[in-house]
């Protein structure tokens, strides 16, 4: 017996000192960067290097927001990935339990043409789609950075994945007291779903918060712009503004950290098996 | 007053929505469940159509020719009374057949990014796969405390912008960057993170290691919570170790998600671009070059070279395709 | 909630099927057509240049500086004309992105855009540049230009953008350093004379700097200056004749003596190795004049020019090192095209803007006749303890090579960047060094070795 708390003791201690070595690996960029975002340029390529924050960053981000309508792109980049990602969580999930749970012809094939999409670079999708674009109208508008995306083949192949978990007999044992199929799907499968969605939203949300060369193509005036559109502008011919890309995108964190924040919740274990046993 | 009328407003309205539901639901003649899975499908296939589906054609169709330039006036229009489409005739385009497929055998940079990206690839996914599963399993234990906090802390890296923290890794390894005065405290001589392959290259895996690894986790755990929690008590009562536990029941049961997470990196890794295009520009001579990179040089920088850019593409997507098909296949997945 | 969705969507369906085939099918329709070649072009008249009629607002685009000179001269324009121009300032980066799309996809390009000497014939050659050679000859301003700027704006005869500023190379110094360890500036004629200078530095200081980020542009300065063309006129490469192993061997020497730091060009540990006096000189172009004013001023009086040195006992000592145009993509309206190329006359054709953009941001200019203005040009300036530099950059803009860049520039500075800093760090041999890149670009671009 106490062997076994002695293995455990160690056990417990691998995991963690796991986990804080990652933990610090991880945030060693990340602090790096907001050290940098409050300290001057000049000082901040120096050897040795500064470790710790100065008090630049007021000025960093006054120039910054003097050079770019940086508020405005984030605004704009959260309410783009907001809109996308409650849009594409909601088809991908469908689309994911047809693939899991339904046989239909041509599934296969279907599927590794979706899969297959997932591959294509999207660099090259960019011209035909501007022209696209600039054909309907919908040059400078936020539709056309959101909508074509929404068929995400990486939410639909999540899903796909996820969905195939849940067992059988569930859905049997629901379809027998008469649920209809639509019912199936957001009173059973849904629910049981709740952190992949919540990793889908994170994975979907990333997604169009990444784009680049696509809204940059697309977006014509700075009032629209996202943050990476916005950011590009402060390159200049020779010299990149260090200082204020480092404001910038350490502001650009919050978002994140407040969808994962938000997103919290959904992660605790054992959904499915709250649902089994009911 | 007021709220309390507009709360009843809503309550109404839900009502009605709801009435309006049920009436629905009633009325649609009941669906076969293949019915059912074409209605779940179907608005993937109208976005694709609308949206991917003539990028895509015009893709392939660009591969077969060579581009000449810009062209002027119309090629094509489709004048159906409320919609009208024009379709600019915007190149000056030469049929080559399958000269650019062929040309491609022959382009050492071709192979040369071919292989980069795949010995990046080879290197790379595995660690962040073997990390993010860890990680996923070290914060899904029972006893880890504040496993928001460092879930939040871990995943956080993805949440950078791609330029910054390019940028920020430029500085890192830079030869007299933070790493190296890390090595020159333990003794370390500086290393040329920038100047060697060998070096380069690893840099460029560092750099995708570090952004995706808490991404991937984050999948995992998501996948390690759908795991039926009686299977571990069933597996407990037959008095199953640690190893035991995940040997016969996590991995079968996490196999869908893990075969995602590989298919997904692989062909993340496969697509790099961001990185080596900031970080190394490519270099140093060619050797962080991907094919993706090498694709958008092609189509972007220089002469315009959109047919043979396209057929990278088409060459590109029929390969990672096989190469994922093949993961799933073997994955076991059926 | 799902299930509305849904029903939705099969109405949608129900009502829009028909209309979506169809859709679809004249997509491929089109891409067929295409595929035959029989597209029905549509008499465009943004081709036709008879109106004389001026769009009253256009678009311009640039990025840092020169955007920021557009502005000054745009605000100049407005006031006497009834215009508008909106110069939109974009990275550098994002902009050849963005123009590059919207270039080959036929729409939403700019009225005026900005154009790289460097990128010229890349740009031109995707047909989506603007021929203005009648404009320009109305107007009678070709001759006005320098000789050596207009070559990568011209093809088969006919003109694509009009010169804006260029880079006449020179040798910035640093007069204190030079001083203080009894270098002598006016002795220096040669590379050889350069290195036999410098070595009488200490060892912590650096004679110059070789940017290991830009070894194509030191490259092509010299190749340059040695009156040569990358390319044959039979399209042959030709960047590995006597003259390119002579440069390769005078960098090589400079490089092995010791004699150069490598920092990246532009790079913070750069500008540091400048202002403290790390490093003595400077080999770079006219542009930079202004740059060094604005990034190190602790520094004003300090700084000489003189030219760059000459590979042998009498040699030319000039070249040009970068430079930009401004061009007008063909799919912009033809109102739009008048007003804009009218704008673009007014910018860089008339000794007022070209000096007014010289004098606020150091873009220096291509046009020859603002030389003329000595009050500018023989300006004693304080910044270099005294020197009329200005005359001694318009002197060698006038003596420079032309050079012509083309679409495969991007090979030959890749070629050169790679094998270059193999050649310094692994101590290739220089001959062998400039075949490889030979061969590379060859390979590359389906050409033979001159």
């Amino acid at each position: 017996m106490r062997e076994q708390r002695r293995k455990d003791a160690v056990w417990k201690f691998l995991t963690y000192s796991f986990i804080l070595v990652m933990t610090v690996a991880m945030m060693v960029p990340l602090y790096w960067m907001i050290v940098a975002a409050t300290l001057p340029q000049e000082e901040f390529i120096q050897f040795p290097p500064r470790l710790y924050p100065g008090t630049h960053f007021f000025e960093n981000f006054a120039v910054l927001h003097a050079e770019t309508e940086f508020v405005v792109s984030i605004w704009n980049s959260v309410f783009i990935a907001v809109v996308y990602t409650v849009l594409s969580v909601l088809l991908c999930s469908m689309a994911g339990f047809a693939f899991a749970k339904y046989e239909f012809r041509f599934k296969e094939p279907i599927f590794y043409l979706i899969l297959a999409t997932l591959v294509l670079p999207i660099q090259l999708l960019v011209i035909p789609l501007f022209l696209m674009m600039s054909q309907i109208g919908w040059m400078d508008t936020f539709r056309a950075i959101i909508l074509p995306w929404l068929a995400n083949p990486i939410g639909i192949f999540l899903m796909r994945q996820n969905m195939r978990s849940i067992p059988d007999a569930l859905l049997e044992s629901a379809r027998m007291d008469g649920a209809t199929e639509f019912q199936i799907f957001y009173r059973i499968a849904l629910p049981a779903m709740r952190s992949s969605l919540a990793a889908l939203a994170i994975i979907l949300f990333l997604f169009q918060w990444d784009l680049f060369l696509y809204p940059l193509v697309i977006l014509e005036s700075s009032a629209n712009y996202t943050i990476p559109v916005a950011l590009s502008g402060l390159e200049e011919s020779r010299r990149i503004n260090y200082d204020q890309i480092m404001v910038a995108s350490s502001l650009a964190i919050i978002p994140l950290a407040i969808l994962f924040l938000v997103l919290q919740k959904q992660f605790v274990s054992g959904i499915l098996a709250g649902s089994l046993k009911e | 007053m007021s709220t309390k009328h507009t709360s009843d407003g809503y309550h109404r309205l839900w009502d009605r929505f709801r009435s309006f539901r049920r009436e629905l639901t009633e009325r649609t003649p009941s669906l076969t469940r293949s019915q059912v899975a074409y209605l779940l499908i179907s608005p993937f296939f109208v976005l694709f159509g609308l949206f991917l589906l003539f990028p895509i054609v015009y893709t392939i169709y660009l591969s077969f020719f060579e581009y000449q330039g810009v062209g002027d006036g119309r090629l094509f229009y489709v004048d159906l009374g409320p919609i009208f489409f024009e379709v600019p005739r915007i190149a000056e385009l030469q049929f080559v057949g399958f000269g650019n497929y062929t040309s491609m055998l022959a382009d050492g940079l071709f192979w040369q990014s071919m292989f980069n990206t795949t010995y990046i690839l080879a290197i790379q996914v595995p660690i962040m796969i073997g990390l993010a599963l860890a990680l996923a399993l070290a914060l899904n234990a029972g006893f880890v405390r504040f496993k928001g906090v460092f879930r939040t802390a871990i995943a956080l890296p993805v949440s950078a912008n791609i330029v910054a923290y390019s940028t920020i890794f430029l500085i890192l390894f830079n030869e007299t960057g933070f790493i190296n005065y890390l090595l020159s405290v333990v003794g370390v001589q500086p290393i040329e993170w920038m100047r060697s392959e060998f070096w380069a290259r690893k840099t460029i895996v560092g750099a995708v290691t570090w952004r995706w690894t808490g991404y991937n986790m984050i999948i995992l755990l998501a996948g390690l919570q759908t795991i039926p929690q009686q299977l571990y008590e069933a597996a407990e009562i037959d008095g199953a170790s640690r190893w035991e536990k995940f040997r016969y029941v996590t991995l079968p049961q996490l196999k869908p998600v893990l075969l995602f997470v590989v298919v997904l990196s692989t062909i993340g890794t496969f697509k790099l671009f961001a990185e080596p295009y900031v970080i190394t520009g490519g270099g140093p001579t060619n050797a962080t070059i991907t094919i993706v990179q090498y694709i958008y040089e092609e189509a972007f920088v220089g002469s315009p070279n959109l047919g043979y850019a396209s057929a990278l593409t088409v060459v590109f997507v029929a390969i990672v395709s096989v190469i994922s098909i093949v993961q799933i296949k073997i994955g076991g997945d059926d | 909630m799902a299930s509305e969705y849904m029903s939705q969507n099969t109405m949608y369906g129900r009502l829009g099927r028909r209309r979506l085939m169809t859709g679809a099918a004249a997509l491929s329709g089109a891409a067929l057509a295409g595929c035959v070649g029989t597209g029905d072009p549509d008499d465009d008249d943004s081709d036709d240049t008879d109106s004389d009629e001026m769009a009253d607002e256009i678009e311009a685009w640039g990025w840092d500086v020169a955007a920021r000179s557009l502005e000054l001269t745009a605000e100049e324009y407005e006031a006497e004309h009834d215009a508008t121009i909106n110069v939109e300032e974009h990275g550098q980066d994002a902009m050849k992105e963005d123009l590059r799309s919207r270039l080959t996809g036929g729409s939403g390009a700019p009225d005026v855009a900005m154009l790289e000497l460097i990128d010229g014939p890349a740009e031109i050659g995707t047909g989506a540049v603007q021929d203005i050679t009648d404009r320009v000859d109305e107007a009678g301003i070709e001759a006005d230009f320098v000789d050596g700027a207009w070559a990568s704006l011209v093809e088969d005869d006919s003109i694509y953008a009009l010169p804006w500023d260029i880079g006449p190379t020179a040798v910035f110094y640093r007069r204190d350093i030079y001083d203080e360890h009894g270098l002598d500036a006016d002795e220096i004629e040669t590379w050889d004379d350069f290195q036999e200078q410098g070595e009488q530095l200490p060892d912590d200081i650096y004679m110059f700097n070789i940017p290991e980020n830009d070894l194509d542009g030191v490259w092509r300065y010299q190749f340059r200056q040695l009156g040569n063309q990358p390319f044959t006129d039979d399209g042959e490469v030709n960047i590995h004749n006597d003259d390119s192993v002579m440069i390769a061997e005078t960098l090589k020497e400079l490089y092995d003596a010791g004699l150069a730091s490598t920092y990246d060009g532009w790079s913070t540990e750069w500008f540091n190795g400048y202002g403290e006096g790390e490093i003595a000189s400077l080999p770079s172009a006219a542009w930079m004049e202004g740059t060094l004013r604005d990034e190190l001023p602790d520094t004003a009086g300090n700084w000489g020019v003189y030219r760059i040195p000459a590979h042998e006992e009498g040699g030319p000592r000039a070249s040009n090192w970068g430079g930009s145009s401004l061009m007008i993509p063909s799919q912009i309206e033809s109102a739009e095209q008048n007003r804009a190329f009218d704008y673009v006359k007014w910018s860089l054709a008339t000794d007022e803007m070209q000096l007014l953009m010289y004098d606020e941001y150091g873009l220096f200019p291509a046009l020859e006749t603002t030389y003329d203005h000595d009050d500018v040009f023989d300006e004693e300036l304080d910044f270099y303890d005294g020197q009329a530099a200005r005359r001694l950059f318009a002197d060698v803009a006038e003596e420079m090579p032309e050079y012509e860049y083309s679409v495969d520039t991007p090979y030959v500075s890749d070629a050169i960047n790679n094998e270059f800093l193999r050649m310094l760090r692994d101590d290739e041999d220089p001959e062998e060094t400039v075949i490889a890149a030979a061969e590379y670009v060859a390979d590359r671009t389906d050409r033979d070795l001159a």
